[in-house]
């Protein structure tokens, strides 16, 4: 199993959102979390992501056998977690290539590769940037500097596609997208789906999977999963809302 | 006030000592200007927040000494300095302990004229003794440099100055003056780093001039990169002629004590100055920039922007006093400091100030002091890099902008290692 939540209650600033929240997940298996706005999605990934203002007061997370929690977030990054964020930041000073090869070879020196041939990473990289629909410019901007929503998650995307993680939790990655920019990211993120890669969705919204089909759809609420199905939930959930879920869960 | 100076007859003394000829009448006069003032203390305002007291007891130790007394004082010659001076491709001139060092015949340049002030017909005339520490810089001075540009000369090549302290054993107190005239439609690139080594006290009071004639320009990278026990008080005057531009760029990176008085005057219409800086402070070190423009006449315009890294439990201070005279209509001000603290222990005093007595200007003003962006040190982290890395490319990217405004082409790569080795060690929190 590739990853295994078990119980887990996580507090910020004193205050749990997540209550006992258990989930396993599969290699190969792509998986659809939805919930209303503030039943602890984005503090599901930003948790597996090993953001420190969280604080993990009980249960526990296992990936790929081992405790995830007792890394720090570089090392789950190396380990093969990705975390697309759903405000990617912005850092003036910092451009996209450098920022991009420093990421890269940051898991190469980890997995006791050399650094990437610079040929290399731009051939790689113009393949990806190709599969986004960027612009080549882009490089040599500050990262996520001015961008817009789109290419801010586009660009989450990219970095993605490169990093090629195990287990990557895309959070809100749908959100502030126009049609035709969400046909792109769900292209990028299906054209990374294999058999060894597991992929979370976090999502408000049921119109990202209707071009990332899910194997499995959980509903979040109040800090825990209270109920799961195949993709035709996310359907049923879009039609009905959020509130049967919660009524049939809570008798 | 000021109080008078304790050790007037050692002053005298050392005075005395200094090879006579152009210099002696005015190092007597500035002798008794400052033994009226004597060093500045924490009650004038300009003072408020910057104790001389380590400088002016390491200055009356050394006037008490008996090199000060018999007016020795050997000048060092360090290897370290040649691998320095080969970094920046530059005709260097080496001011060691605050005597001069260089080959007049090396140095020339056609239109370019380098001399000692001693040598030079009026220029132990032009010094400035405005100010206490500049008069003590002029009692005290050995000799110093003067640079003229002629007419109608681009220099091709930068200037460098290497302003070298050894406090060899016994604690040192140095005075350097460099004097530097662009002439009309000239333009001179000038490279000023100040460099220290040693483990005794050391103190350095230094005092450049620039006067920028018609249409010249003159552009200034300044690198304080002192011995980290040592201390600096530093003076940057200049005046700016009818649409001359001054573009100055300073860099603080290493000292216990570092004060830059900069000051500038935009004489004549068009007049442009560009007031740029960085300051990295970690340790006890204790940073101050005051900066004065003054434009005299309109339109003129000045631009600047300070901005500063602070950790462990160093103290910097920042004024920036612009003021627009009465008169000096369509002028231009602009100016902004920036200060980024990565420890609690760490303390900034930043106040711009603004005053306007002429029409139709256009001024601005803003300071700013905040932390580490935690949230784009997760976004890096979140992508494989340690926190150590992510810290070092978050402060870089804040420095960046000043580093990459560094006016003097040729010294742009060394100034970039050296502040990416400070921020390395920032970061480190070990400073040094």
């Amino acid at each position: 199993m590739m990853l295994k939540i078990d119980n887990l209650h996580a507090s910020i600033h004193g205050n749990e959102i997540l209550k006992g929240l258990s989930l396993e997940v599969n290699a190969g298996e792509v998986h659809a979390i939805m919930g209303p706005n503030g039943s602890g999605k984005s503090t599901l990934a930003q948790v597996i992501a090993g953001h420190e203002d969280y604080e993990v007061t009980a249960g526990s997370v296992t990936y790929k056998g081992s405790n995830l929690l007792d890394l720090a977030p570089e090392e789950r990054a190396r380990e093969g977690v990705f975390l697309g964020f759903q405000y990617p930041v912005e850092i003036p000073g910092v451009n996209n290539t450098y920022l991009l090869k420093a990421a890269l070879n940051a898991k190469r020196k980890y997995q006791g590769l050399p650094e990437i041939d610079a040929f290399e990473f731009l051939k790689r990289i113009r393949e990806k940037m190709q599969m986004m629909e960027m612009d080549p410019s882009f490089l040599n901007r500050g990262v996520n500097e001015g961008f817009s929503g789109g290419e801010k998650k586009r660009n989450e995307i990219l970095q993605m596609a490169l990093l090629e993680p195990e287990l990557a939790v895309l959070d809100e990655t749908d959100s502030g997208l126009d049609i035709d920019a969400l046909k792109v990211v769900a292209a990028g993120v299906n054209a990374l789906r294999s058999p060894e890669r597991a992929i979370i969705l976090v999502t408000h919204y049921q119109r990202l999977l209707d071009y990332i089909e899910p194997d499995f759809v959980h509903v979040l609420s109040a800090g825990r999963i209270i109920h799961s199905g195949d993709k035709t939930l996310a359907h049923e959930l879009e039609a009905r809302g959020y509130d049967w879920v919660r009524e049939a869960a809570g008798s | 006030m000021s109080e008078a100076f304790k050790s007037a007859e050692a002053l005298q003394r050392a005075v005395g000592q200094l090879p006579a000829g152009a210099l002696a009448t005015t190092r007597r006069k500035a002798a008794e200007s400052f033994s009226q003032r004597g060093f500045p203390t924490t009650r004038q305002e300009d003072w408020r927040y910057t104790s001389l007291a380590r400088v002016a007891t390491i200055g009356e130790n050394w006037l008490q000494s008996e090199r000060a007394q018999q007016g020795e004082w050997p000048a060092p010659a360090s290897e370290a300095l040649h691998d320095i001076m080969a970094e920046i491709d530059a005709t260097w001139i080496v001011l060691a302990n605050g005597r001069v060092q260089f080959d007049a015949s090396a140095a020339a340049e056609d239109g370019v004229s380098i001399q000692r002030i001693s040598e030079h017909a009026t220029a132990a005339q032009e010094l400035r003794t405005d100010s206490p520490l500049e008069a003590l810089n002029a009692a005290l001075l050995h000799d110093g440099i003067v640079i003229r540009v002629a007419r109608d000369v681009i220099a091709r090549r930068p200037i460098g100055l290497l302003f070298f302290d050894d406090s060899d054993g016994e604690n040192s107190f140095s005075q350097a003056r460099l004097l530097v005239e662009a002439g009309e439609d000239s333009k001179l690139e000038l490279v000023e780093l100040h460099y220290s080594q040693g483990a005794a006290a050391q103190a350095s009071n230094v005092v450049s001039q620039f006067d920028l004639k018609t249409n010249s320009r003159i552009c200034v990278t300044r690198i304080v990169d002192r011995a980290a026990t040592h201390l600096h008080t530093g003076k940057v005057a200049v005046t700016v002629g009818q649409d001359a531009k001054f573009r100055y760029a300073g860099f603080d990176l290493g000292g216990a004590l570092i004060r830059n008085d900069i000051e500038v005057t935009l004489a004549e219409p068009g007049a442009a100055v560009e007031l740029n800086g960085l300051y990295l402070a970690s340790g006890k070190q204790h940073i101050d920039n005051h900066t004065r423009v003054d434009h005299r006449v309109g339109p003129s315009t000045s631009s600047e922007e300070y901005r500063g890294l602070l950790t462990g439990e160093s103290k910097c201070v920042f004024n920036g006093k612009a003021i627009v005279h009465a008169g000096a209509d369509g002028s231009d001000a602009q100016q902004a400091n920036h200060n980024m603290l990565l420890s609690d222990r760490a303390e900034i005093d930043t106040k711009p100030e603004l005053e306007i007595y002429a029409d139709e200007v256009k001024c601005s003003h803003g300071a700013t002091v905040g932390q580490l962006d935690q949230t784009a040190l997760f976004y890096l982290r979140s992508r494989g890099l340690d926190r150590q890395t992510a810290m070092r490319i978050l402060t870089r990217a804040f420095a960046t902008k000043i580093v990459d405004s560094a006016p003097v082409a040729a010294a742009r790569d060394y100034l970039g290692l050296r502040t990416e080795a400070r921020l390395a060690e920032i970061v480190s929190g070990e400073p040094e």
